[in-house]
């Protein structure tokens, strides 16, 4: 043995003991900083890259600053490509703390490292941290882990050298207000002017006799792999003939292999001059037992109902409501068809009434459910129409103007945007954002709106449209 | 000596031209399985700036919430040469209309070549952000690529300003200690190829309307006779004097080329008229219907109602021509067995 064997080269109550001191200090002199871990979402694997990167777990740790005489490093400089902090930062966190509180975060029950962060074991490179004195995320550079080299034959801490992160389009959503907004005002953004305000449907009828009121579906069938057409008997000499449209529900659950049956049967034009009520048949859709009954109404129900504005912006469908018969009488009762434009297209008949004495108004709900509610930082909105998601960078409800990035395709104007956000999870959101796309800018468009005021792409653009003559087509973009 | 104040601003026009060749280039992040993440535009700006500029415009409430957002592009000016190569002939001018008196002309005289080079830097936190920019940028210089740029606004003078790529510097600086961050960066070298030009002043000499070239049987003119004479002067392409000569009497669509109108006295065989905005040359005239020649002078064919007034474009319209307007030629051809010649200072042949 060649060591002293009366000494113990650190014991482990020893080793504790230091660990535990250092600890201590570090909680008494350090600064409470945010330990943020990269999640690698896509990497490129020939040119080793990581291309997309996301922070979205967060940890505060104690963090004990180096140097209080100020950040080391280069300081602001003034580049080709602006002004770039070089500032360095260099923190001791505690090993044990590490290990003990921000580790076990990062696997799962198994022990394995969660999905997509390579390793939990130790504080690595490329991982953020939050330095709330001076509002600055900070990238880890470097970790040494042999600094006040092996004490009691075992090292306690960690110093990481951080750099001011270089943003590109990192998703930071931790929850925590003062680390999620530092880039919120950071690098590219696409600018979406939104608006609320749809137009409200309207729509007459007229009160006819001998009309088909309403069809009872009495079995549902079996087995209709597409919506079988619904057959309804002539009526008589001089009447006009009921048509209507089956709804199809899918009671199996498990899709069309197995068909589907029949939900409802809505009167598209409920006839006039029937006496008895007609047959009703269904053609079709190669389903079998369907069987349907058909009520008829001989005083005074509403006809075919003609719209005579189809509204805009309709997302959801809305209620459609007659005014009531009077007493005696039956309240007839309708359904509205949104179309893809967002129009209302068909007011469908599920009871036709009886016993009106005048044409019966009919009152659209507005469209309703858009242009309200707010968007919230990080949040996912989805355009309805081009199925395009981005993420929320801010919002300002007074003008409706919405900047997101990490945008997945092309928004298109007039969709309907949806937001994802819940007061569920954001008291105070009023509701989900709904709203539709009436602009669509991005830096080169009409306004010049740069969070970093360094691009002058808009600028150049502006300058470059009065001298330049370009009758071809630019190929790098629109002049 | 050399006076007579003026600025046309070209080397600012080349920096703008050159900028907006890479203001709309667009990179897109993928995840593994292919679909789109993200799209940036990628900012780009002209590098140099006064410090305390970009400090207060940057840096306004002195946060450092980041380093730097990337990727971004930056382009600078670096030189100027003169290039040799492209020398014109200085005594020759460029005339146009003046843009603020109509009666007057402006002149200025050849520019002069030069070449600017220009820098094109691209930053980028990785490799794959460069090369999609890289990339959108290269396949178009073959090895040039030329805008066109309206360089002296006075006189509508639009050059084409090719811009070579001379070559792509670039650096990745991943090797060494941890404590520098991995720099990358391309660097592309450009040579615009433009144009300097001189004062423009207004021109004193007086335009040219009317050329006369005689054509001699042999190249001894003093022996030999005149046998032919040319003359061209500008034939109007617009009526000038409205002067209504008639009107037509019937509707014509886009294909009719016989039609009658109401007063055919004063049309004949090969005069041009104009019907709306249309031109037409007279096939022949039989008593009130015309045969016409439709759309002529590039004028566009369609249809035009009864009563439209007919305007006949002859020699009064002609003296009317104004400066910048568009005109066709009138040709005349005489023949001659002489052997005189005509004299400018008399007007006249002697």
């Amino acid at each position: 043995m060649a060591l002293n064997p009366f000494f113990l080269q650190g014991s482990r109550s020893e080793q504790d003991l230091v660990q535990q001191l250092i600890n201590e200090q570090l909680k008494m002199y350090g600064v409470e900083v945010v330990y943020l871990p990269r999640r690698f979402v896509s990497e490129k694997t020939i040119i080793r890259e990581n291309v997309l990167s996301k922070f979205d777990e967060s940890f505060p740790i104690e963090a004990y600053v180096l140097s209080y005489q100020g950040f080391g490093g280069g300081g602001d400089i003034l580049t080709k490509f602006g002004i770039q902090s070089k500032d360095e930062l260099r923190l001791i966190i505690s090993r044990e703390r590490y290990e003990d509180y921000i580790s076990p975060f990062l696997v799962d029950a198994a022990g394995n490292v969660k999905e997509n962060f390579k390793l939990a074991i130790r504080p690595k490179e490329g991982d953020l941290i939050y330095f709330p004195l001076s509002d600055t995320i900070f990238e880890v550079k470097f970790v040494e882990h042999e600094t006040e080299f092996y004490q009691l034959n075992k090292l306690y801490i960690y110093e990481l050298v951080c750099e001011p992160f270089e943003y590109e389009d990192e998703i930071i959503d931790t929850d925590i207000d003062e680390v999620d907004d530092n880039f919120q005002e950071s690098g590219y953004a696409v600018k979406l002017t939104l608006v609320g305000i749809g137009q409200t449907a309207t729509a007459v009828t007229s009160l006819r006799s001998g009309t088909v009121s309403y069809i009872t579906v009495v079995n549902d069938g079996y087995g209709y792999k597409s919506t079988p057409t619904v057959a309804i008997q002539a009526a008589p000499s001089g009447g006009i003939n009921a048509t209507a449209v089956a709804i199809m529900t899918n009671r199996s659950s498990s899709g069309f292999s197995t068909g589907y049956s029949i939900d409802q049967i809505l009167i598209t034009n409920p006839g006039a001059g029937y006496s008895t009520p007609p047959l009703v048949k269904f053609i079709g859709g190669s389903g079998s037992g369907a069987i349907a009954t058909a009520g008829i109404s001989t005083s005074n129900s509403i006809g075919i109902v003609t719209i005579t504005n189809p509204g805009s912006k309709y997302s959801i469908i809305p209620t459609v409501s007659f005014t009531a018969a009077p007493s005696g009488g039956v309240t007839a009762i309708g359904t509205a068809v949104v179309s893809a434009a967002g129009t209302i297209a068909q007011i469908r008949i599920t009871n036709g009434g009886s016993g009106y004495v005048s044409v019966p108004t009919i009152t659209i709900g507005n469209p309703s459910g858009v242009g309200t509610g707010n968007f919230v930082l990080n949040e996912t909105v989805t355009g309805s129409a081009s199925s395009t998601t981005a993420i929320v960078k801010t919002w300002d409800a007074d003008t409706l103007v919405l900047k997101v990035n990490n945008v997945t395709g092309t928004f298109r104007i007039g969709e309907i945007l949806v937001g994802s956000a819940t007061t569920f999870t954001h008291v105070g959101l009023g509701s989900t954002g709904r709203y539709v796309i009436s602009n669509i800018e991005r830096y080169t468009d009409t306004d010049v709106d740069t969070f970093d005021n360094f691009d002058q792409n808009e600028e150049i653009q502006e300058a470059a449209d009065l001298i330049l003559d370009f009758s071809e087509k630019n190929p790098f973009g629109d002049y | 000596m050399i006076s007579n104040y003026f600025y046309h601003e070209i080397i600012r026009k080349n920096v703008i031209g050159f900028g907006t060749l890479f203001n709309n280039i667009y990179i897109k992040h993928k995840d593994s399985a292919g679909n789109q993440k993200s799209d940036l535009l990628v900012p780009i700006a002209y590098g140099p700036i006064q410090k305390f500029l970009a400090r207060i415009e940057q840096q306004p409430d002195l946060a450092k919430k980041q380093s730097i957002s990337l990727p971004r592009l930056s382009f600078e000016m670096k030189g100027i040469s003169y290039d040799g190569s492209r020398k014109g002939s200085p005594i020759q001018t460029f005339k146009a209309v003046n843009p603020s008196d109509n009666t007057k002309i402006n002149k200025v005289f050849m520019p002069v070549p030069y070449n600017l080079s220009f820098e094109l830097n691209i930053i980028s936190k990785i490799q794959d952000d460069a090369l999609q920019i890289l990339e959108q940028i290269l396949p178009f210089f073959q090895p040039s690529f030329a805008i066109t740029i309206d360089l002296v606004e006075s006189i509508g003078e639009k050059k084409d300003t090719p811009i070579f790529l001379n070559s792509i510097s670039m650096s990745d600086n991943y090797e060494g200690d941890y404590g520098e961050r991995r720099y990358l960066m391309y660097t592309l070298s450009f040579t615009a190829k433009t144009n300097f030009f001189g004062p423009v002043v207004d021109n004193t000499s007086a335009l040219i309307k009317k050329v006369k070239v005689d054509y001699f049987s042999s190249t001894d003119i003093k022996n030999a006779k005149r046998e032919v004479r040319y003359t061209i002067t500008p034939r109007a392409l617009n009526d000038y004097n409205n002067d209504n000569t008639t009107s037509l009497a019937e509707d014509i669509d886009n294909k009719v080329t016989k039609f009658d109108v109401n007063d055919a006295t004063a049309l004949s065989k090969d005069v041009y008229i104009k019907i709306g905005d249309e031109n037409m040359q007279i096939k022949s005239v039989d008593g009130n219907t015309l045969t016409v020649y439709r759309g002529i002078d590039n004028s566009v064919v369609s249809s035009h109602d009864i009563g439209t007034s007919i305007d006949v474009l002859n020699v009064l319209d002609d003296a009317l021509i104004e400066l910048d307007d568009d005109f066709g030629f009138n040709s005349d051809v005489e023949f001659f067995g002489d052997f005189k010649t005509y004299s400018p200072t008399l007007g006249q042949d002697v």
